[in-house]
């Protein structure tokens, strides 16, 4: 890791780390032009308006589900795992990138997450929050999910704590509740600046609530700065942990596919790489429409997509290691079933997951892709559809194809399903529309603390510790 | 409340005048800043917050509650599967890490609003919209009889304005 050079031995300001926006010249400049992104247009109302009325739909569909039964939304044996589970793991693993940037960059100190982060972690507190709907939307009286909680009840009944989807309550409820609080605890000092700056009554009674009297002063940056710390350090394993459950609830199986000790690494690097897909395909409209290329630069999103490239690599290495793993096993049910995969019946689901997963990112070797805005949105819709199918490929095949050649059967999902997957997906921009327009996109007090501060006399650099940069003779610790 | 409120726009100013300040003994200082700077609390030699004493209580009772629930209901209702013990520390330990991650975060977090005194039902005297904004903030506690040295302080070294306060 790279050692600052500190000529006095001070610390340096965590996000300025290697990160220079050379367009933005002060601090008021800052306040302008993101509390300039609050208010609505027409195209953002025209969205808002598309996300709800798919959010209608799957509402419709979900409630047709209820009175119909689960047979609406194509389940048959031997597949009784679909739509709904597969799009249960996307979205968690929709959620992962946010917390990757938010926590974990932080702790790397990687200065190019500081304009891209509080979109991406908006982008993961909605993701589990639709993530979340749908182990409640796949059971057949869904009005009782809450008995997978443990609490106190007459019935004197307790889950199971050795079952996988007990272990997933409360790896999801942590991640929801922990990465929820993350975003808010970082978001109360712009709150603070919206407050002060607000002139509608209502609204800054709004904003001075949520800031809970925030007011810069040296004790309360102290203390949010520390908080801000361990709450990055607690969230970091938390985001390798939720998704290494999430594998286990396919990987404590024994079903072929299923039953193998790669999944938990496999499922983070491809929740990390699914992710990434989203950020761009969020955090690129928003810049060109919001006018705030000169915030995320080039430079960060070509940073982001070398992150992007690298999970690829991780994630098509672990296809290939699995397919290795089957063909070294000597498991003619694990092989018959690798093979069923690529060539047989889901081998249209399996050749679109490899091709957008592990073919198309192979473009980001080249720099002038990477810095090319247009194709990295293009790449991250095949990424997002190509994450989709392979949880499809995950979840379907196996069940279709277990042990028994009796047990062999196909899946069909129905318009129950897309419908309610439609539905996610309003759910989910809905939100994050609604957080577009009211808060800021971007984290006002961070970006301060890149920018190099006002000062009297312009040749006193004592006191601005941005003027201490990494230096490369000394990232290796000693020759 | 008594005392005098400077506001400078620039951080060399506000660091030397916060220097100045402890020369001469006023040590009830607080400064507002629209972003945390380490200069300023190197000025103040602010002691390392205590949220992490929190952090690590929060953890050790998270991580002792996350045994413990699923022990419990395993000796409450024991599921026996031929010589497995009936309560498995092993898949314990997802429960385990999850609420002490659960538990610590909370309680990082109350103990950032316990130290921070937040949430507050009023700003303090003397904070101005403009310290979110560009601006810094010296606010120095003093009497009567001290108020007029710390504002000539603070006027000497830059700040743009200069308010008493009561």
């Amino acid at each position: 890791m790279a050692t600052m050079a500190q000529p006095d031995g001070r610390r340096p300001n965590v996000p300025s780390a290697g990160n220079r926006l050379p367009a933005i010249e002060n601090y008021e400049q800052v306040d302008r032009e993101i509390i300039g992104t609050l208010k609505p247009t027409l195209g953002w109302f025209a969205l808002l308006g598309g996300a709800i009325l798919a959010l209608l739909i799957g509402a419709g569909s979900w409630t047709y589900q209820i009175h119909e039964g689960l047979g609406a939304a194509g389940y048959h044996p031997p597949v009784m795992w679909g739509v709904y589970i597969i799009s249960f793991v996307f979205w968690v693993g929709i959620g992962h990138a946010g917390t990757l940037i938010s926590a974990i960059l932080y702790l790397f100190r990687a200065g190019f997450r500081t304009t891209i982060y509080r979109a991406s972690e908006a982008m993961t507190v909605f993701a589990v929050m639709t993530a979340g709907l749908f182990p409640i939307l796949h059971l057949g009286r869904p009005w009782k999910f809450f008995w997978l909680i443990p609490y106190p009840n007459w019935r004197l009944i307790w889950p199971n704590p050795k079952s996988p989807l007990v272990w997933d309550v409360f790896a999801i409820l942590t991640y929801l509740t922990v990465s929820a609080t993350f975003f808010y605890i970082g978001l109360i000092p712009d709150i603070a600046v919206l407050r002060d700056q607000e002139t509608n009554p209502i609204r800054k009674r709004i904003f001075a609530t949520l800031a809970l009297g925030w007011r810069n002063s040296d004790t309360e940056w102290r203390h949010f700065t520390r908080a801000y710390l361990f709450l990055a350090a607690f969230a970091t394993p938390l985001v390798l942990s939720v998704h290494s459950v999430v594998s286990f609830d396919f990987a404590m199986s024994l079903v072929p596919g299923w039953h193998a000790t790669i999944f938990p690494p496999y499922f983070v690097a491809g929740a990390i790489f699914s992710g990434i897909g989203m950020v761009f395909t969020i955090i690129i409209p928003i810049r060109k429409f919001m006018k705030l290329e000169h915030y995320v630069t080039i430079n960060d999103l070509d940073a982001a997509a070398k992150l992007c490239l690298f999970t690829s690599c991780v994630v098509g290495l672990a296809y290939l290691t699995e397919f290795q793993v089957a063909w070294m096993s000597g498991n003619r049910v694990e092989q018959e079933y690798f093979w069923n995969r690529v060539f047989g019946q889901w081998a249209w689901a399996a050749w679109i997951m490899l091709i957008c997963n592990m073919v198309l990112p192979i473009s980001l070797f080249s720099q002038k892709l990477r810095r090319n805005t247009t194709w990295l949105f293009i790449l991250s819709l095949f990424i997002n559809l190509g994450m989709w199918f392979e949880r499809f490929v995950i979840v379907v095949p196996s069940l279709s194809h277990e042990f028994e050649p009796w047990q062999w059967g196909g899946y069909r999902p129905t318009w129950v399903d897309f419908g309610i997957l439609l539905g996610s997906f309003g759910w989910f921009f809905m939100w994050f529309l609604l957080f577009i327009r009211q808060l800021p996109v971007m984290a006002i007090a961070e970006i301060k603390e890149i920018l190099p501060p006002k000062m009297k006399h312009s040749h006193d650099r004592t006191h601005d510790l941005d003027a201490v940069t990494i230096d490369p003779t000394l990232t290796s610790g000693g020759h | 409340m008594q005392g005098v409120i400077g506001a400078f726009s620039e951080l060399d100013s506000t660091v030397h005048a916060i220097e100045e300040l402890r020369k001469q003994n006023f040590n009830d200082i607080a400064v507002f800043s629209p972003t945390p700077r380490h200069e300023l609390d190197e000025a103040l030699a602010a002691k390392t917050s205590a949220v992490r004493r929190f952090t690590l209580v929060g953890g050790l009772l998270g991580v002792t509650f996350g045994y413990w629930v699923p022990i419990w209901i395993s000796d409450y209702w024991p599921i026996v599967v031929g010589g497995k013990p009936i309560a498995s520390w092993v898949p314990y330990t997802i429960i385990g890490f999850e609420l002490m991650v659960l538990i610590g975060s909370l309680s990082t977090v109350f103990g950032m609003f316990a130290l921070a005194r937040l949430p507050r039902l009023t700003l303090t005297v003397g904070y101005d919209p403009r310290f979110s904004h560009g601006h810094f903030g010296v606010w120095v506690n003093a009497g009567p009889d001290r108020a007029p040295q710390a504002a000539d302080v603070l006027r000497k070294m830059g700040a743009e304005e200069v308010r008493n306060e009561r």
